[in-house]
């Protein structure tokens, strides 16, 4: 999976390419617009990360004249404003998502991981499995090891969207946003206490231990490495 | 044009032209007048002559005789002017140097009435008066006879009048004019001095005020209005001005943790545990910096009235159950009752809404003590829907309660905030968003019982 980051903040673009390369990316980094449309037209990537504020060429524009040219990279726009009309102007010009900074870098990652897997066609699996834990979404049932565990709804909705994603570091807000629709930060540790809740009724008693929780990050499911 | 004049210049001018309009009336009135008075004097005039001169051709013996006592007659009368003609059109007498215009003395029958007219010879204007005179012994032949009156001496008057006149007009004129811009300059004093006020106001200077009560009735209405703006500006200036420092003071604290920790981390070598601990700690507090500053970005929007970007009919009982369903592990893990009755549909925006309601929950969350209740109480009435967060817990004081929707106010003080502490902005948050739904947001709490309403008016 190529991306290509077009970010005129020095500092930004570094940590954006480290953490990408890290998550598993290749990563092409232009630090202006008209370099980062050349770029774009030379090499063929997954998708693009584009700073609105861009010297040379804005982030608009070098998606309009992508577009143009019948390019139709997926592309996520990097803002540091957060105005309606912004937002609106961006998926109007095909844009597929709009993230405003501040951001931390898991809810940049998720997103990421979420454009990505759109195009990707295939069955919607009925079953999810991670190690010994399986989640029956036709029948709505989840078991360990092949005992039987009772969760409410949302457990379920929480549950099913960790094992959808597992190994990727999911950040409270997506949480809060893909299991109840609440698209803001709660300040509150709600989902703090929904995930001890999960936990203890999915990892509780059993080995390994499959929620994580990475501080600072958010939430991961994966079976842990082993440590040395 | 007329629109760049000042006021004073625009009303001298108005003085001006209307006095110099009606002194130029009457000047003129009075000169017809007295031109008119002058005619018929000099009508009257000429008719006695008339008479005379009618007297002596009936007297008269002869031409010669005519001749001689015309002489005599007119030797007393300058500036009078005869001529007496008989039928068959011979001159038998004509004044000396002086001619009848020729056109007036041919078209008269010598048995016509009186006829009056006024010719120019020169600069010099003539009246004259022709009337007949019948024939006798002595001069055989109806004759006619011509007075001719100069009027010089009138056209002296008039043209002194009509001097004196424009002078006067023209003085007086001026003079109005004078005094309306002296007036327009004293009644616009109060401007003025509402001028100088205003240009007093500076942001460090907001306390002047209009003098609303030492101007004129017509201008207190503005002085009062310009007062009002002037309040609310300086209230406005108030809370912005406390909001920085309040910012400036919520971001010092954070901000120095993370600059002490990072340093105290960096002063020696530690393993990578260590590291790692102390980089999530800051990405922790990092995240609570990033989250007041789009909550204050909220607020911000708010104030420029930016919130609403799209409304729709909202059922704010659904609402309540979807944060019901999200708060339901807190609220389980305290074993606190959630509780929602009534229904509502509201037009708004969802997700404001639903934001400005998760605050008062997460609030009443906060504050409910274990094994509590919190209650949402949802009304419809036609001339408001309103929404009530009742929570069980301890009584706030009153003198605080108005403050609860203060920036950064926490009743508490010197409490550390623990993580799930929220920088004080939620209810402010909600109090914005209620707003740009045209509803008021109010909060009372008594008997271990706190309760936040928000009303928005149906109109």
């Amino acid at each position: 999976m190529k991306i290509l980051i077009v970010e005129d903040e020095p500092k930004t673009g570094d940590y954006l390419r480290q953490g990408l390369r890290e998550a598993g990316f290749a990563v092409e980094l232009a630090s202006d617009g008209l370099a980062g449309l050349q770029l774009a037209q030379q090499q063929d990537f997954d998708l693009l990360i584009l700073d609105v504020m861009l010297p040379g060429l804005n982030g608009w524009q070098l998606l309009q004249r992508l577009r143009e040219q019948g390019h139709l990279v997926p592309v996520l726009f990097l803002s540091a404003r957060d105005q309606v009309e912004d937002r609106v102007k961006g998926l109007e010009l095909g844009a597929d998502d709009y993230l405003v900074k501040p951001f931390s870098f898991a809810e940049l990652l998720a997103r990421v991981r979420t454009i990505l897997r759109r195009g990707r066609s295939g069955v919607e699996a009925t079953a999810l499995q991670v190690a010994d834990l399986e989640l029956d979404l036709l029948r709505r049932r989840v078991s360990r090891a092949g005992k039987r565990i009772e969760l409410t709804a949302k457990e379920f909705a929480l549950l099913e969207l960790l094992m959808r994603r597992h190994g990727e570091v999911l950040p409270r807000s997506l949480i809060a946003s893909q299991v109840w629709d609440m698209n803001f930060d709660s300040d509150t540790n709600v989902i703090e206490v929904a995930m001890r809740r999960l936990r203890a009724k999915v990892d509780e008693g059993f080995e390994p231990r499959l929620i994580q929780t990475v501080r600072g990050m958010g939430y991961v499911l994966e079976i842990p490495e082993p440590t040395l | 044009m007329i629109g760049r004049l000042s006021l004073t210049t625009r009303l001298t001018l108005l003085y001006s032209l209307v006095s110099a309009l009606l002194l130029l009336g009457m000047a003129g009135l009075t000169a017809v007048a007295v031109d008119r008075h002058f005619e018929v004097l000099d009508r009257d005039t000429l008719h006695d002559k008339i008479e005379l001169i009618q007297d002596s051709v009936a007297k008269a013996g002869s031409a010669t005789d005519l001749q001689r006592r015309l002489d005599d007659a007119l030797q007393n009368h300058p500036g009078l002017f005869v001529r007496v003609d008989d039928a068959a059109g011979s001159v038998l007498y004509a004044s000396a140097q002086f001619s009848f215009p020729a056109e007036r003395v041919r078209v008269h029958a010598v048995d016509a009435g009186p006829a009056f007219f006024t010719w120019l010879q020169g600069e010099r204007e003539f009246r004259a008066l022709s009337a007949a005179a019948p024939a006798h012994a002595g001069l055989r032949q109806d004759m006619r006879i011509w007075v001719a009156l100069d009027t010089l001496h009138h056209a002296h008057f008039i043209s002194a009048l009509r001097a004196a006149l424009w002078l006067y007009a023209g003085l007086a004129a001026g003079l109005s004019g004078m005094l309306g811009w002296w007036a327009a300059r004293t009644g616009l004093a109060p401007l003025r001095a509402m001028k100088a006020r205003a240009q007093a106001v500076t942001a460090h200077k907001l306390d002047q005020r209009m003098p609303a009560e030492a101007v004129p009735v017509e201008m207190a209405d503005l002085a009062h209005s310009l007062n009002e703006m002037l309040e609310r500006l300086q209230r406005d200036f108030q809370r912005l001005s406390e909001f920085s420092s309040d910012l400036a003071h919520e971001l010092r604290t954070p901000i120095s943790n993370l600059l002490t920790q990072t340093q105290v981390a960096l002063a020696q070598p530690r393993d990578a545990a260590a590291y790692r601990d102390i980089l999530a700690s800051n990405a922790e507090e990092f995240q609570r910096l990033a989250r007041m500053v789009s909550d204050m970005l909220l607020l911000a929007k708010a104030e420029h009235g930016l919130l609403l970007p799209r409304t729709e009919p909202i059922d704010l009982a659904d609402e309540v159950r979807a944060l019901f369903d999200f708060y339901e592990a807190l609220a389980e893990e305290k074993q606190i009752e959630l509780r929602c009755s009534g229904t509502a549909v509201l037009s708004g925006d969802r997700l404001m809404l639903r934001r400005a309601i998760s605050n008062l929950l997460s609030n009443a969350l906060r504050h409910t003590p274990p094994c509590g209740r919190v209650e949402v109480v949802i009304e419809s009435r036609p001339s408001a829907i309103s929404l009530q967060v009742e929570n069980s817990g301890s009584t706030i004081a009153p003198e605080l309660l108005p403050r609860l929707f203060d920036r950064f106010f926490r009743a508490d003080k010197s409490r550390a905030h623990p993580d799930t502490e929220g920088a004080g902005l939620g209810l402010a948050i909600t109090q914005a968003i209620v707003q740009a739904h045209g509803g008021q947001a109010a909060v009372t709490s008594a008997a271990g019982w706190t309760c936040f309403t928000l009303r928005f008016p149906l109109s």
